[in-house]
């Protein structure tokens, strides 16, 4: 009868540190997914550019100045690789297309030319997509480092190899606010 | 209030309406054998079976079960790129798998999700409804209706929908057998006591209607949550707020072939008087908009 008593409680304490372990991998694993998923969209904006900044030109070709932050900018967020380059270089993108767009609003031809009205949608979701891709990767990121601080689960950081992670912060504090994109 | 509070307060009030539930059972039941005796007592598991086997069916093959209900068209990219879009925005707030996206040809402003589970999700929306928002509403609604994905609402409707049948059936044999073939076994262990008998006989007559009101009460504090949990998605509780503005000021509703899958949808295509508010399955569009307000307030 002992015995039985001493081994249910040691499989209950065991149960309970594998919970714990298994917790704290799942919501780090989470983490990488969701930056994962904040790659994957920079990206996409990324290759819409050239296309963008071709069919402005085409209509308006004085803006160099435009132009050239865009795509300064661009090359600036391809060769991020750390959590804080890569928000800042995405902040700045950000900005450099506000500009652009800004550009495109003084020529009404343009506004009104389909392949610029299809680019807008798509550049609108895009922003849309970076915008939530940020904050689902700093919910899951608040998540994972308050269990990294918090007691159970900050018993088994180490074991399991956790540690706390960076807040994906942009510059531009109307950027951190949920999208709400109006171009 | 904030979305993080309100989801809390409604998951907890849904638990306690579940439990509430499963309280009501036992009451049928004990009712059950104190005016039959314990001879009734293989009742039960026939009235529970008979309400599994029903919702369980319905629950399983919800997206394809409610195609056909509502007459929706499944759609896909190509055939509206801005709303799969939306769509996809939201996935990407929320972490959910693409749902599948359906189309029903009505000109009432509406939406509904269905599924299982995350991977058998469905969504759909009435012709109006895109033609009537602007992306940010849109945006909203698609919110909520991945909320009621994200938080398994079709499960939780199917649980209530069971226990409340399982109810309605077993009082429904019981009260026959009152009437035909006498009922209770009086000579044998049942209980004499003429108070006790009087109160299971109330129990039995009156669980139907708690049950249904229970129901009710659970789809409400669903639709609250979808509204929280929606804003914690989008983080913009405004977008959701003025499309039900927009849903509150159109007066069409959805044609509907059958009120079975009333509770389904965004707006109830009931009409919202004739239902007393204790029986409504969505909680009053104007209490919705004003605790959205409030979170609007809070950011």
């Amino acid at each position: 009868m002992k015995t039985i008593v001493v081994l249910g409680v040691i499989a209950l304490i065991a149960v309970f540190i594998v919970a714990q372990y298994n917790r704290l991998i799942r919501l780090n694993i989470g983490v990488n997914e969701a930056w994962a998923q904040i790659e994957v969209q920079l990206k996409r904006r990324s290759d819409l550019i050239p296309n963008l900044v071709e069919t402005v030109k085409g209509y308006a070709k004085h803006e160099q100045s435009t132009f050239d932050a865009v795509v300064t900018a661009r090359a600036k967020a391809t060769s991020a690789t750390t959590v804080a380059d890569v928000a800042a270089a995405d902040g700045m993108l950000t900005q450099a297309l506000r500009g652009l767009l800004a550009v495109a609003e003084a020529y009404p031809d343009l506004k009104a030319s389909t392949n610029f009205l299809a680019l807008q949608e798509e550049l609108s979701t895009t922003e849309n997509k970076v915008a939530f891709s940020r904050q689902f990767y700093n919910d899951n990121v608040r998540s994972l480092n308050t269990a990294v601080k918090t007691v159970p689960t900050n018993l088994f950081a180490s074991f399991a190899k956790v540690t706390e992670r960076e807040f994906y912060e942009v510059e531009d504090p109307q950027d951190r606010n949920a999208p709400k994109v109006t171009f | 209030m904030n979305f993080r509070t309100q989801q809390a307060a409604n998951k907890r009030k849904t638990i306690g309406l579940l439990m509430g539930m499963g309280a009501l059972v036992w009451l049928v039941v004990f009712a059950a054998l104190t005016y039959f005796g314990n001879s009734t007592a293989g009742i039960v598991p026939i009235a529970v079976g008979i309400a599994l086997i029903s919702v369980w069916g319905s629950y399983y093959g919800a997206d394809k079960l409610v195609i056909t209900m509502t007459g929706a068209k499944l759609i896909d990219e190509s055939d509206n790129q801005k709303l799969f879009n939306l769509i996809h925005e939201v996935t990407i707030a929320s972490g959910l798998p693409m749902p599948k996206v359906a189309i029903v040809v009505d000109s009432a402003p509406n939406a509904f999700a269905t599924g299982r589970n995350p991977e058998h999700a469905l969504i759909a929306f009435t012709t109006g409804i895109l033609e009537a928002m602007d992306r940010d509403q849109l945006q909203g609604v698609i919110a909520h209706e991945l909320a009621h994905v994200a938080n398994r609402d079709t499960l939780v409707s199917a649980v209530a929908a069971t226990t409340a049948g399982a109810i309605a059936i077993l009082s429904d044999m019981l009260t026959r057998m009152m009437w035909f073939g006498g009922g209770r076994d009086r000579d044998r262990e049942s209980n004499g006591n003429p108070i006790a008998l009087v109160f299971s006989l109330l129990i039995l007559i009156l669980a139907p209607l708690a049950a249904m009101l229970l129901r009710s009460a659970i789809s409400r504090k669903r639709e609250s949550l979808a509204d929280a949990t929606a804003v914690a998605f989008t983080r913009n509780p405004a977008g959701l707020r003025s499309a039900l503005e927009v849903l509150a000021a159109d007066s069409t509703v959805v044609h509907q072939k059958s009120t079975s899958v009333a509770h389904i949808w965004i707006e109830s295509p009931l009409d919202g008087k004739s239902v007393s508010k204790l029986f409504s399955t969505h909680p009053p569009i104007a209490e919705r908009i004003a605790v959205l307000k409030a979170m609007e307030l809070q950011s």
